[in-house]
């Protein structure tokens, strides 16, 4: 509980640091939201002339956006400064004073350079959320809602798991921006739409190695009322939060090995 | 209050790999690498109180150790205990009893000026709120930052950032104070400034200051024992005078006679230049003090003129550095 505490003094100074530019703050704020809005509308306007993709309607689609805007950056709000920036960190010897404090390294990153600018994806992911709730007349119950919350924070664990496991290289390499690339951003352009447009070995991939599946297509059937699982189990729809946790339970193994081979080797 | 028992460091560096993704991979599971021994053998015992400078050539090894005993690095062999624990492994309880601060790298939140991080650093060092204030004020008096102690960060200039960043490392009231290249590109004025503050930082509260350097005035000015790093080895550790009389060759006296040209036959005093009534003598202060060699010399014949020149510690370090490279390029 001390932790907490300490916590929300990083929050404070975070927002505190960002908002003495009050001008550039709303300015990143109404930028951000014109370019997640184009892409949203984007959607719409593919979907509007082809209807629907593999049975997915538009505002279907619309909704696996949603869900994978959302969860990215909630999950981007504390990992993508700390983990994006890792390797110069190494490189310029930051990350040895950052080793000299008397917090778990993982903990002190996450809070000191959380970026309170996601906040406004995090704004517009939930609209859009909104917004494709109410255009399909979904009539979600109290239960439905927590589900909903419950799938937002597995995926959340899955996107920061991806943020940290592409980190982690950086341990011992020098550059490694192709695999982050590749994995972040490359990769993740496959659950812009229904996974199961892909042939048979890109699902296996998305839902058994780097499952993102589970951020938005298997968890949206739930919501959607759909039966398109592919090969696998109906379950699976309820797994984001158990993938999640897997996943991020695994990213901090492997982050703590990481961090004792750099004590030991150097980079 | 810090132990080093034949402490040796290699890091591993990798063999370069090919470009490409593929390459990056392959590289995750397959990977070539080297080790390079950075420091090896050191072993020294460091007393409460003292300060200490470490000098050496680039890539001499500084820094590693530096970062050794802050606990950034684990030893590959040997054992280094401070403050009665080993600072890699118990790195979080260390971490609360040492400051340290890396060259120019900051840990100042840098659009907010340096009392925002203070506070933050107050929670998350559980400084109690009366010691705090009263670091603060001592710090900022000292090093005169009351002038900018409200600006942002990046409107600092160099010298100023550098005296926030020391206060920021201070403000726990740690036992030991790691600085690696603290002076580095500042200026006279704020280098004096800096130096006066870490004496009086010592003789206040008996903060024990460990720092690296390249600047032979920081160590003439701030230290009383200096360690001497190359190639990854100790080759000196001890007192700035006797480090002056061991590699220094000692001070230089030239004197001009009056008429008369015999120099002196003294063991203590060696004529190391004759020419006319001109004579160099060297002698080692330790064997002979200044007055007693003057009085000397000037004893049975009269001087006309008389100049004394020190060894210059730049100008001997750069010579040992040179013959040390010469004799490893040698072997
Ligand atoms: N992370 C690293 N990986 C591999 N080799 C390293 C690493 N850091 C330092 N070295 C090597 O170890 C040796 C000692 O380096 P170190 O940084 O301790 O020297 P230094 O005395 O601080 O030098 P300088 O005066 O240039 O700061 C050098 O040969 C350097 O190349
Ligand atoms: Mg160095």
């Amino acid at each position: 509980m001390d932790y907490a505490s300490l916590y929300w003094t990083f929050i404070r100074i975070n927002i505190k640091a960002k908002t003495e530019y009050r001008a550039a703050f709303l300015l990143t704020f109404l930028s951000r939201g014109i370019v997640w809005s184009t892409e949203f509308a984007l959607i719409w306007v593919l979907l509007y002339k082809f209807q629907s993709i593999a049975g997915w309607g538009q505002y279907e689609v619309m909704f696996l956006y949603a869900l994978n805007l959302t969860s990215y950056s909630l999950a981007a709000f504390f990992c993508f400064h700390p983990f994006t920036k890792l390797p110069a960190k190494i490189q310029s010897g930051e990350f040895d004073e950052l080793l000299t404090k008397p917090m778990n390294p993982l903990l002190y990153l996450m809070s000191r350079e959380f970026t309170a600018s996601y906040f406004s994806n995090v704004a517009f992911g939930m609209l859009f959320i909104g917004i494709c709730i109410s255009q399909l007349k979904l009539s979600l119950s109290a239960w439905d809602f927590f589900f909903l919350f419950i799938t937002l924070v597995g995926g959340t664990l899955i996107q920061a798991a991806a943020f940290i496991y592409t980190a982690i290289p950086s341990f011992w390499m020098v550059r490694n921006t192709s695999i982050a690339q590749l994995l972040l951003f490359d990769f993740k352009d496959f659950i812009r739409y229904p996974v199961s447009i892909y042939p048979a070995s890109i699902q296996i991939v998305l839902t058994l190695i780097v499952p993102y599946a589970f951020i938005n297509f298997y968890p949206a059937q739930y919501f959607l009322g759909k039966q398109d699982f592919l090969m696998f189990h109906p379950l699976f729809q309820y797994l984001t939060l158990a993938v999640g946790s897997v996943l991020f339970a695994g990213a901090l193994l492997l982050w703590n090995w990481g961090i004792k081979q750099y004590h030991s080797t150097g980079s | 209050m810090i132990e080093v028992h034949d402490v040796s460091k290699s890091y591993r560096v990798n063999r370069p790999r090919r470009e490409g993704w593929l390459a990056a991979v392959q590289s995750l599971y397959a990977r070539a690498y080297d080790w390079k021994t950075a420091v090896s053998g050191l072993n020294f015992h460091i007393t409460e109180g003292e300060l200490v400078g470490f000098i050496g050539p680039n890539g001499a090894g500084k820094s590693t150790t530096v970062k050794m005993l802050s606990g950034v690095l684990t030893p590959t062999s040997g054992r280094i205990i401070t403050n009665g624990i080993e600072p890699s492994r118990d790195r979080k309880h260390n971490a609360m009893h040492i400051g340290v601060v890396f060259g120019q790298r900051s840990q100042l939140y840098w659009d907010l000026p340096m009392d925002d991080t203070f506070r933050l650093f107050q929670r998350m060092y559980r400084i109690d709120p009366a010691v705090f204030r009263r670091n603060v004020d001592f710090m900022v008096e000292l090093l005169e930052m009351k002038g900018f102690y409200r600006t942002p960060i990046r409107q600092l200039s160099l010298g100023q950032k550098m005296r926030a960043n020391l206060a920021a490392a201070l403000l726990h009231d740690p036992r030991i104070l790691y600085l690696d290249e603290p002076t580095i590109g500042l200026d006279v004025i704020a280098k004096t400034n800096i130096r006066r503050f870490l004496k009086e930082l010592n003789a206040e509260k008996k903060t024990t200051v460990i720092l690296t350097t390249h600047d032979m005035d920081d160590i003439e000015e701030v230290c009383e024992r200096l360690m001497m790093i190359d190639d990854g080895q100790i080759i000196y550790d001890g007192g700035l005078q006797a480090f002056n009389s061991q590699f220094g060759g000692g001070t230089m006296l030239e004197v001009e006679y009056k008429g008369c040209n015999a120099p002196l036959d003294d063991p203590r005093l060696q004529v190391v230049a004759h020419t006319g009534n001109n004579v160099t003598y060297q002698f080692d202060r330790t064997d002979i003090s200044l007055g007693e060699a003057v009085s000397l010399v000037s004893r049975r014949h009269e001087l006309r003129d008389l100049r004394l020149r020190e060894p210059e510690l730049e100008k001997t370090i750069g010579m040992i550095y040179t013959k040390n490279k010469r004799q490893r390029e040698l072997k």
